[in-house]
């Protein structure tokens, strides 16, 4: 289903709508105060422009070089083209270690890769240990949100969730009380893990490491009580240097969710004595994005999720109305390059406010993007015959002045005596909540030329 | 100082008050005003349904009428924001060039070119200012407020000047109101929501007129309030600005 | 598509190469790497109390002591309830869990405190930079129930860009940025302090 058609669901509910736009916008609000207490900030987002730019133009060398660098410290680097080699990879991974408990912290990458389900259909118990993602995963949905899965969720839902899945008491929603008892239950799973997987927010082409950032710890409790760390990323998350870091990690959570800084920024260089340390780096499509010059810059993001807490648009359609594991504003420059039939809804699903591209920490001009995808979209998918139609005929006489006048007024005379059940029949989209313009007098050309006569 | 007078599409068809208000403005202000009667459109709506391949002989028709003019002063911030961004598909020559540099919003115009800011304006209500996105974020013609930059609003220093307005503050300060073209039809229960969510926060606020550079905004507002008949009304900049003796 | 024929290195040349030469190809010209102009982050603010505040609204707690000798005393004021302690610090007498070459992770399962030194702190957002230097075990600032660490008041920076070049001639093994104590605000938007890792963090100013 299309983004329309799936928001107009989501809208039948207008008081679960009011509770998502303003649960977001108060986490827009939030970003809006830790950047205002950073000196500098708009030049900081240059920086982070810039440094992104330059690693685009210079990806494959700085991913030989970080591969290089890791491996000499004794991080093994595979590399796999797609979602399917990226998850036989990292299933051989675990066989090899004779793995069948798994404990995943997030990584968009792993939920674009579906790697959950293709491992559970091997036997492998996968357990996302972020509170958010697990929530998601015992509800048996897909996260919402990239960075808040489960934002979607009120709490008397999620009370339920852990009754049934977790033997929690009823508790109306206790947040306190929930999230100790989603405690107890994820240390029993990180005690018992074989393997720790984990996603990349930065890796650093200078020194073969990266950096994972998180609020709760699961990442840590998941690497740190295990033997195996298998961290995945897409290509696009090396940066060169170390020190570039500072501008990252300045930007990252202010940006996300209004803090100074995530609560653990852990930098891996080299596995625990007698462990092991395994990066995959995935394209996916990545390299495709790269070759288009109007998109390419989309590969900077960091998944912040900035632009979705801005987006007046996602605020009042939630995740799901986009269908695309990235939703929102980035979610609609990305996945219309991954496929466009299934996602050729989205870049029409917005105002073209420019919120997002101001608010984007790696300033990706998100709102010029989505314009830009519409001109592809309208010639290499077929549109809906009645939109073509009108809005090429509009074009030829927008063209034609002379038509445009004849034009003009018979709009205006529609208007004007048309019987109202005419004009506001099931046809006028418009017109099911709104009024249409009253039309008096003459228009501004009538008007125009009477007062030039009358000299 | 010869300027062309850009009236768009849907002003002239719909709310020519909003032109006529503009001219007079302009004409007040000792302009020469000219507008040239075989202007069509800017061919924005084309451009953000898709199809800008379509709209090009309508920017063609722009151009030709509006070439030999100092200035372009139209009363509406997206399809200025339109002429200066996307007439890029056109063959850039000379006289394409200068109509992208010379266009200008109403209000930019007035402030930054002439230099005004007091027209001798009267208007006592309560007002608040939609500050519509493609002329604030896209024109620049106000600091936005998500970026980190020092506050500025070409459209208050215009109002603040109008004899006996009160310009109310309002919860989102720029908040899209989800006009968007196009948008307001293919996405119309998102479109829809966001203009009630708009015009709540100007009732929530003691707003008696809602007021803007950009009529499309307010056309859309305006049909939920007279669908849902809320006590507040619309009134372009253009006609606040010219609202006197 | 790749198929699995003869088993790992087969299919790592072919991803990797074919990644590489499909960069190669649509990768754009060179663009130069911006300098950072530090100087434009420079404030003149009290690095102390900046990072206290700091500490304090990420949900840390900070204790300024007039001598490390009163570590222990207000330690045990802080946590009376803390029994398997272990202390990395030398100043501290309160540890009573040993670590050694033999310790498995698991083991610290029921750790309820945990004494490390803090190397440095970087006042704009309230972060310690800590790394398997002080402490032994990956695992030990995680799984502490309350973790505790200690820091020279003299040892701030300002900002992030100063702290990486602090830690720039580091041996890179493990190492981290801490920030508060470990939380979570994903049941509907409500902060909850305590999620996976530590329950509290304090920190000792001397």
């Amino acid at each position: 289903m299309s983004h329309a058609k799936l928001a107009e669901i989501f809208n039948k509910d207008e008081a679960k709508v009011n509770w998502h736009d303003k649960a977001l916008w108060y986490v827009r609000e939030k970003r809006d105060t830790a950047a205002h207490n950073v000196k500098g900030w708009e030049y900081l987002r240059d920086l982070a422009s810039g440094i992104k730019a330059n690693v685009l133009s210079n990806l494959d060398n700085y991913l030989v070089e970080f591969e290089k660098n890791a491996q000499s410290n004794g991080i093994e680097v595979h590399w796999a083209s797609n979602a399917e080699e990226h998850n036989e990879i990292v299933y051989k991974i675990l066989m090899q270690n004779n793995a069948t408990k798994v404990v995943k912290s997030k990584s968009m990458l792993t939920e674009e890769c579906h790697l959950n389900p293709y491992l559970e259909s091997k036997g492998i118990e996968v357990i996302d240990t972020d509170l958010g993602e697990r929530i998601v995963q015992l509800a048996k949905e897909p996260p919402s949100h990239i960075v808040l899965p489960a934002i979607h969720k009120t709490k008397e839902e999620i009370d339920v969730l852990f009754q049934e899945h977790l033997g929690t008491k009823p508790s109306n929603g206790d947040p306190q009380y929930l999230t100790n008892e989603a405690r107890k239950h994820l240390r029993d799973k990180f005690l018992k893990a074989d393997v720790a997987i984990t996603g990349v927010n930065f890796a650093i082409a200078e020194t073969g490491g990266f950096v994972v950032c998180t609020n709760e710890g699961n990442a840590d409790m998941g690497v740190h009580l295990s033997k195996v760390h298998i961290a995945c990323m897409g290509i696009e998350k090396i940066i060169p240097k170390e020190e570039h870091l500072g501008v990252f990690l300045r930007l990252l959570a202010r940006s996300a969710t209004g803090q100074p800084i995530t609560t653990y920024s852990s930098h891996f260089n080299k596995p625990a004595p007698g462990n092991v340390m395994h990066v995959v780096i995935v394209d996916n499509g990545r390299t495709e994005q790269l070759s288009r010059e109007d998109f390419r810059s989309s590969l900077s993001c960091i998944r912040c999720g900035a632009c979705m807490n801005t987006c007046p648009i996602y605020r009042r359609s939630g995740g799901y109305s986009y269908n695309a594991t990235i939703p929102g504003p980035i979610g609609s420059i990305l996945s219309p390059g991954m496929d466009m039939k299934k996602h050729s809804s989205l870049p029409f699903a917005s105002t073209l406010c420019g919120s997002c591209s101001n608010v984007c920490p790696v300033k990706i001009n998100i709102h010029e993007q989505l314009y830009k995808w519409r001109q592809i979209i309208t010639k290499e998918q077929k549109q809906p015959i009645v939109k073509n139609t009108i809005l090429k005929i509009t074009g030829m006489v927008l063209a034609r002045p002379k038509l445009y006048a004849a034009f003009g007024i018979s709009v205006r005379w529609m208007l004007k005596y048309a019987p109202r059940f005419m004009v506001y029949s099931k046809l006028n989209a418009w017109g099911k909540a709104r009024e249409l313009p009253k039309v008096e007098n003459g228009n501004f050309d009538q008007w125009y030329k009477k007062r030039k006569n009358n000299g | 100082m010869r300027v062309g007078l850009f009236i768009p599409c849907y002003i002239n068809q719909l709310y020519p008050k909003v032109g006529i208000a503009t001219l007079e403005l302009l004409e007040k202000l000792g302009l020469d005003v000219y507008y040239p009667t075989g202007q069509t459109c800017c061919g924005q709506p084309l451009g953000n349904s898709g199809y800008e391949e379509d709209a090009k002989g309508a920017c063609q028709v722009f151009v030709e009428n509006f070439k030999e003019y100092d200035y372009i002063v139209g009363p509406s911030g997206s399809c200025i924001h339109h002429i200066k961004e996307h007439f890029d598909i056109l063959e850039q020559t000379e006289a394409v060039i200068n109509v992208r540099k010379n266009s200008y919003e109403l209000c930019e115009f007035i402030v930054k070119i002439l230099g005004k800011t007091n027209l001798g304006a009267s208007f006592p209500y309560k007002v608040g200012l939609h500050k519509s996105c493609h002329g604030l974020r896209g024109l620049k013609l106000g600091s936005c407020s998500e970026r980190m930059d020092n506050y500025y609003s070409t459209e208050e220093e215009l109002l603040k000047e109008v004899k006996g307005i009160e310009l109310m503050s309002l919860t989102r300060k720029d908040e899209c109101c989800g006009f968007g073209g196009t948008f307001s039809v293919f996405e119309e229960a998102i479109s829809v929501k966001m203009g009630k969510d708009r015009i709540q926060d100007h009732l929530d606020n003691g707003v008696e007129v809602i007021t803007g550079a950009d009529h499309s905004c307010l056309m859309h507002l305006d049909g939920l309030l007279n669908r849902n008949n809320q006590p507040l009304r619309v009134m372009h900049i253009a006609e606040i600005l010219n609202s006197s003796i | 598509m790749v198929i699995l024929i003869n088993g790992i290195k087969k299919e790592k040349i072919m991803g990797r190469s074919s990644i590489l030469k499909s960069i190669k190809e649509n990768k754009p010209t060179l663009i130069s790497l911006p300098e950072i102009d530090v100087n434009s982050f420079e404030e003149a603010i009290n690095l102390l109390e900046t990072f206290k505040k700091n500490v304090e609204s990420v949900g840390g707690s900070i204790k300024e002591l007039d001598q490390i000798q009163d570590l222990d005393l207000e330690i045990k004021n802080c946590y009376p309830n803390a029994k398997r302690i272990f202390s990395q610090i030398s100043e501290s007498a309160l540890g009573n869990v040993q670590i050694s070459e033999q310790t498995k992770p698991k083991d610290l399962e029921n750790l309820d405190l945990a004494i490390l030194k803090g190397v440095f702190g970087v006042a704009e957002n309230g972060a310690i930079w800590i790394s398997d230097e002080q402490f032994s075990i990956r695992i030990l600032p995680f799984i502490t129930n309350d973790l505790v660490l200690i820091l020279q008041k003299k040892d701030l920076c300002l900002h992030m860009h100063q702290a990486y070049k602090i830690i720039a001639s580091r041996e890179r093994t493990f190492g981290l940025f801490i920030s508060g104590p470990s939380k979570t605000a994903d049941i509907e938007q409500c902060l909850v302090i305590g999620a996976q890792g530590a329950m509290s963090l304090t920190i000792f100013l001397v």
